[in-house]
């Protein structure tokens, strides 16, 4: 094991010496006497490996070439992550595209969905877009935390309703106004509940919205019975049962 | 070398960013040695060229999955180096003799008269005779130490063994060799 580390670090020292002429194998063995039968072949190996090493080089003028043609290459791979991906492939001039582009595309985005939105607040029972309706409602109610605004939003909502109403007759939609009144009902219902949850400190404002609550019921009633007048024998039986609904809801008051 | 393993580093670290340049500059100071571990491998100088590129070009595309803790770079390039001549191998056996029509560009402008070719030739093919004729673990520790120059620590990651281990290799290896040349050398005579 020692002579081996011993000529490994003699092969080591020497070789680069052997190899520019500065010493020769002779002059090494010389040095070195006492390990000249293992030392001699393994460095007439190094010497021949030597020889090998220039033989196997490259050819002039290869390493630029082929640099050159590697990151050619490279350049024509995509790159390592996406954010390297994004920076490399956009230009200042794609940047701008692709700005006005995803601006452009949000623009069309909001208009859309603010189309969406007030086709479905003007849609009736027999639309497609009336649960869509139903749903802005519910969330509105759940984003709205004062009392009496709440309780508004619910005198708005029953006049809604009535308003639904009316327009399912005039279009002849006879047999969607029993759900229809079940909704009128529902709303009532929610808002005199409101009502009653007013809180103490404000009495004010309860009685001020108890007498819009009233208006709204009595213009309600008013409206159905002018349709009444207006309406053919079909629909009557769901008039008569909307307006004992909005009736109640005065008694309820009362 | 520190300064040439510091200089490593930082072209490491511009080239996993996406620095082709960088990379450039790591291929131009070790592609020779890679260039040389191939050829002295194999029977055409084409096929080590082309494989030299394809060694980089794997390395470019491992880069970002690289980190320094686990293996230096040198001994990563190498084990990549002898995976793709591994599979090289492997894909020869199964081809034809490569045209020199189908070879890129810039490998078929070689210099050389055909005269000087074919001697060139002759004499690549007594040299991987003789290689060829030691033991794998053989030819592969005196390829990568006096051929690519690597260092013991070097050869000793690329071949998974301990530096004491690529002593011992190297100390038999070298012998094998000589006696090799002489019976060679009887041979012909």
């Amino acid at each position: 094991m020692k002579i081996e580390r011993q000529i490994e670090q003699i092969i080591n020292t020497y070789s680069p010496a052997i190899s520019s002429g500065e010493e020769s194998l002779e002059s090494i063995l010389a040095m070195y006497p006492q390990l000249a039968n293992e030392l001699r072949p393994r460095l007439e190996a190094v010497i021949w490996l030597q020889q090998v090493r220039l033989s196997v080089a490259t050819r002039p003028g290869f390493i630029h070439d082929s640099r050159k043609y590697l990151e050619a290459q490279i350049k024509s791979m995509p790159p390592h992550s996406f954010w390297q991906r994004l920076f490399k492939t956009l230009t200042p001039r794609r940047w701008v595209f692709n700005f006005a582009a995803i601006t452009l595309m949000i623009i069309s985005l909001g208009a859309v969905i603010n189309d969406l939105i007030l086709t479905a607040r003007l849609s009736i029972p027999n639309e497609p877009l009336y649960s869509t309706k139903l749903v802005i409602e519910d969330i509105q109610l759940a984003l709205t935390f004062n009392r009496k605004a709440k309780t508004d939003l619910y005198i708005q909502l029953s006049n809604e309703r009535t308003t639904e109403f009316v327009e399912l007759v005039l279009q002849g939609d006879y047999e969607y106004l029993p759900s229809a009144t079940r909704r009128l009902e529902s709303e009532i219902t929610a808002t005199l509940d409101s009502l009653e949850n007013f809180p103490i400190h404000e009495q004010d404002n309860k009685q001020a919205t108890l007498v819009k609550l009233r208006e709204t019921l009595t213009n309600e009633i008013f409206m159905l019975n002018m349709l009444k007048w207006t309406s053919p024998p079909s629909a009557l039986t769901g008039i008569n049962l909307a307006i004992h609904v909005a009736q109640s809801g005065i008694v309820a008051l009362h | 070398m520190p300064g040439k393993l510091d200089n490593d580093h930082e072209l490491i670290k511009k080239a996993q960013r996406g620095d082709v340049t960088a990379f450039g500059d790591l291929y131009e100071s070790h592609a020779p040695a890679i260039f040389r571990y191939l050829f002295s491998h194999l029977d055409n100088q084409m096929d080590a060229e082309d494989l030299t590129g394809e060694v980089f070009l794997k390395v470019w595309r491992s880069l970002p999955k690289y980190t320094e803790r686990g293996v230096p770079f040198l001994a990563f390039l190498f084990k990549v180096a002898r995976n793709i001549l591994v599979d090289h191998y492997r894909k020869n056996n199964n081809l034809e003799t490569k045209d020199p029509e189908e070879m890129d560009g810039y490998s078929a402008e070689v210099i050389s008269e055909p005269i000087e070719l074919v001697g060139n030739q002759i004499e690549h093919q007594k040299i991987l005779r003789v290689l060829h004729r030691l033991r794998t673990d053989y030819q592969s520790v005196l390829t990568l130490r006096f051929i690519s120059e690597l260092s013991p620590e070097e050869t000793a990651q690329v071949m998974n063994r301990s530096v004491g281990a690529i002593r011992v290799l190297q100390h038999r290896a070298l012998a094998v060799l000589r006696e090799e040349l002489d019976n060679i050398g009887k041979h012909e005579d």
